[in-house]
């Protein structure tokens, strides 16, 4: 479904990816763990081009991302990305925060994209506060939100970048109660996350990035008993 | 020495006449350039370097010399150099307009650059063009805080307005030089006149503060 092949990035001198090679199947929940500057964030960021890789091909779904003749906008409608910081639009309520993009970019009619916009707030159990502002919502709620936000134009695929954060502790659960709803339906996922009870309990596949590269990959329970690389070993005897 | 207020009671409709005068001037070229503000602050943002760079000289020039010298530039010159008839009424709207477009177009972009990148990211991440994320996300938030600014920039033109004078523009300053230069009055017409100017401005920054304080209730919601 994801295939990456060779992916560089580079700001400048800084190659902040050095070839990373990546095949990612459907309905897989790939979770991705590093230290902070190893490039999680970047290597997401690429696969809906908001970073525009320096080298390498990513194909999602049969099409070639890094191909110039490829339509992003196409490609993004159907990767979704859930942002550490939320990033709602302050000046929408929630329900418009989700029927925006379906409204403009798939011209849905009001009537039907209301509707989609309620039934996606009832699934992250927010239907109440359809007529919230976002300032008048806790983190919480907020990335549910930003979640419904995200599935509101039908991703093929979910990218999460540190979701849980930017939240207080008790606020934790909520957010990866929805993500493993999510899991559990079948969505491909790639969630990069320091939550390793998440990781254990619907990750089909740890990634451990350092500098740039995937250092070590495997089943979550098995790198958690028995990481190979020093540097996996002392990442995670220092989170788990 | 002794007033003579009995003046205004003649000429006071003439001065009001020019009151509304200055401010219809400043209206129309505030409204138009605002437009060419937007347009101006877009391409500025854009990744087109050759246009960035005309639209950043064309800033700069509007900005950097006397509203005075782009009359007279705009009246006399730009009528010789291109071979057509002076209009005091077109010229006039063109110098206002395009002085107050370079103003706003920094007013725009300072706006627009004050949204936080991950609202654009976010608008970008569910397929939305960048015209639309303009359009629906990024623009509504920017004018709200552009408001106060382009208050204080409508308030700047209806004073700078005046200097609309030099070229015969029948606007409040004109009329109170005529009819001083017809009465000896200036202290009584003059005086008159700034409580006029007075009137307008102050009324424009107490809407302004009203509707900022709308603003800041709606934002706080
Ligand atoms: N736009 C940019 N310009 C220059 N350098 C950047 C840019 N974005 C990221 N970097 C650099 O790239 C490196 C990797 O950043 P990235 O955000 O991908 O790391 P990360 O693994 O997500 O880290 P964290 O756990 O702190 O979020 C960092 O050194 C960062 O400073
Ligand atoms: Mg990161």
């Amino acid at each position: 479904m994801i295939h990456v092949r060779g992916l560089e990035k580079h700001f400048g001198d800084l190659k902040v990816l050095q070839g990373i090679d990546l095949h990612i199947r459907q309905k897989e929940v790939v979770v991705i763990i590093g230290p902070s500057g190893s490039g999680k964030s970047t290597f997401l960021r690429c696969l809906n081009m908001l970073e525009e890789p320096t080298a390498g091909e990513i194909t999602i779904d049969g099409q070639i991302l890094t191909d110039r003749a490829t339509n992003i906008n196409h490609v993004r409608e159907k990767v979704g990305m859930v942002f550490q910081l939320f990033n709602l639009f302050p000046h929408l309520t929630a329900l418009q925060n989700i029927t925006l993009a379906p409204r403009t970019v798939k011209r849905l009619r009001e009537k039907e994209a209301t509707d989609l916009g309620q039934q996606l707030l009832a699934k992250v159990g927010l239907a109440d506060k359809a007529h919230s502002y976002p300032s008048q919502l806790s983190g919480g709620q907020q990335q549910r939100v930003a979640i419904a936000r995200a599935l509101a134009m039908q991703p093929r695929v979910m990218l999460f970048d540190e979701p849980t954060s930017a939240l207080d502790p008790e606020m934790i659960g909520e957010v990866l109660a929805v993500m493993k709803d999510l899991a559990y339906e079948g969505m491909t996922m790639v969630v990069v996350t320091h939550e390793m009870g998440f990781a254990r309990e619907v990750g089909d596949r740890l990634l451990m990035m350092d500098e740039g590269r995937i250092m070590e990959e495997g089943s979550p329970s098995e790198m958690f008993a028995n990481p190979k690389h020093p540097r996996t070993q002392a990442f995670l005897s220092r989170i788990l | 020495m002794q007033m003579h207020w009995e003046v205004l009671a003649r000429y006071y409709p003439l001065l009001v006449r020019g009151a509304l005068d200055t401010l219809q001037f400043t209206t129309i070229s505030v409204a138009l350039g605002t437009l060419l503000g937007l347009f101006v602050a877009l391409l500025r943002l854009s990744r087109n370097k050759p246009l960035r760079m005309i639209v950043s000289c064309y800033v700069e020039f509007f900005r950097g010399t006397p509203l005075l010298t782009q009359i007279m530039l705009i009246h006399f010159g730009l009528p010789r150099l291109l071979g057509y008839h002076p209009n005091t009424f077109f010229d006039a709207i063109l110098a206002l307009t395009l002085n107050s477009g370079a103003y706003i177009a920094e007013i725009f972009r300072g706006g627009i650059q004050s949204i936080e990148r991950g609202q654009m990211e976010a608008s970008r991440s569910l397929g939305m063009s960048y015209a639309q994320a303009m359009r629906y996300v990024i623009l509504p938030q920017a004018v709200r805080r552009i408001i106060p600014p382009m208050v204080n920039e409508f308030i700047a033109m209806l004073k700078d307005s005046s200097l609309l004078a030099i070229i015969s523009v029948n606007e409040l300053m004109f009329r109170s030089m005529q009819i001083s230069g017809r009465t000896f009055r200036p202290f009584e017409v003059y005086l008159f006149a700034a409580l006029l100017y007075l009137v307008m401005t102050m009324t424009f920054s107490y809407v302004g503060s009203r509707v900022e304080r709308r603003m800041a209730i709606d934002d706080s919601r």
